[in-house]
């Protein structure tokens, strides 16, 4: 299948590895991604102006229209822009973590297991509220991790804030944050939000973090992502 | 007009809106600011904005909210706080330097360029004490032109 992409500012530039595990992982499974020609910034978290945010994600489906109907936007600010500036759901914009069901898994080539592993599977704040654009399954990284023999850890603090948003702000408003989430957790943190790998890395001393692709490629055989 | 008028004006809300409010604190029992050990009530927050006072620029909600959504996911509600805090910040003009130079790359190319980003935090970066990060943050650094995109 073909779908639009929307990598958005931070895949081209410090989530380069997202970006890329996305592709891989998708061509993997035989389908396409396609970015939107001359997509703009959708403005993140950055415009007090509620008009002016919708307006940049209403411009990149504008740029969509008549290419597209499905857009996978990995990001999760990007995704969350996009979703709400969709109004009149005429695009089914889609966050990844929802096309990893049992038809995907079904339909992988497992190579390795997590064996003897232990994950923190770590979603953060934009994937999961508000409700209206949060993903389908909340569960999806507990999932993968269990299916393939891993052990999970964290749950309580999955859904706490690591603080991202402020590390460029007030840095020690993300580090005491960051260190709930990665005091009350074990083992490696996966995560899909650029912001939130970014907070981690940052403070998480010798715990690893990794992208929940580098988790499904290291599982399809892939060397070096974990 | 107050500020905080011309901040509901940015929003989707409209300030009869927050007389729903409860009053109930939900919001602050769940507000990732407390876990700060600041003292935040997101609920007086909306009680002044419904009564047409000021909420302050160096007030703890306005300052630190990391637009978690953990307070729109408990009220009974859904006000999204965050987006009234985000109105806020822009009437008070509280951006830093980073959150300007975001906004200037936008306006140059249409996207965020992070080496420019990057050069034009370079003071704030050295004076904040963010170089001891900088080995951390190698595996994110790359070597791209930016996009400009075209204007319609």
């Amino acid at each position: 299948m073909e779908y639009g992409y929307y990598p958005g500012c931070s895949l081209t530039g410090s989530a380069h590895k997202l970006d890329k595990g996305i592709k891989k992982v998708f061509a993997k499974q035989g389908h396409t991604l396609k970015e939107i020609p001359d997509w703009n910034c959708c403005g993140a978290f950055e415009y007090g102006d509620r008009k002016e945010l919708a307006g940049f994600s209403k411009k990149n489906l504008e740029k969509a229209r008549g290419h597209f109907s499905e857009i996978v936007a990995p990001c999760p600010a990007c995704y969350k822009n996009l979703r709400e500036a969709d109004e009149k759901r005429e695009f089914a914009v889609t966050h990844p973590l929802d096309l990893f069901d049992e038809a995907f898994f079904a339909a992988m080539k497992q190579d390795r297991d997590l064996k003897g592993q232990v994950f923190t599977p770590y979603y953060g704040c934009i994937l999961l509220r508000p409700k209206e654009t949060a993903i389908r399954n909340n569960t999806v990284m507990e999932e993968t991790i269990t299916r393939f023999g891993g052990d999970v850890a964290g749950e309580a603090v999955k859904d706490r804030c690591c603080g991202g948003n402020q590390i460029f702000i007030n840095k020690d408003v993300t580090e005491k944050l960051s260190r709930l989430v990665l005091d009350k957790s074990r083992g490696t943190i996966v995560v899909f939000c650029p912001l939130c790998h970014m907070a981690m890395k940052t403070f998480s001393g010798e715990r690893k973090v990794v992208y929940y692709t580098d988790l499904l490629l290291y599982i399809m055989g892939e060397n070096s992502t974990l | 007009m107050p500020k905080t008028d011309h901040a509901i004006e940015l929003t989707d809300y409209e300030r009869q809106d927050f007389s729903v409010c409860l009053g109930c604190k939900i919001c602050a029992s769940v507000c990732t600011v407390n876990d700060l050990d600041l003292s935040t009530n997101p609920q007086e927050m909306l009680q002044k904005l419904f009564l047409g006072k000021d909420v302050a620029a160096d007030d703890p909600l306005v300052r630190f909210c990391t637009g978690c959504y953990r307070c729109t996911g408990a009220c009974p509600w859904e006000i999204r706080i965050p987006d009234v805090v985000r109105a806020l910040r822009q009437v008070h003009a509280t951006e830093s330097p980073f959150e300007k130079a975001f906004k200037g790359s936008v306006a140059i190319w249409g996207r965020v360029y992070e080496p420019y980003v990057l050069m034009r935090a370079v003071p704030f970066l050295l004076k904040g004490g963010y170089i001891k990060h900088m080995m951390r943050w190698m595996e994110y650094m790359g070597i791209h032109l930016p996009h400009k995109v075209k204007r319609t």
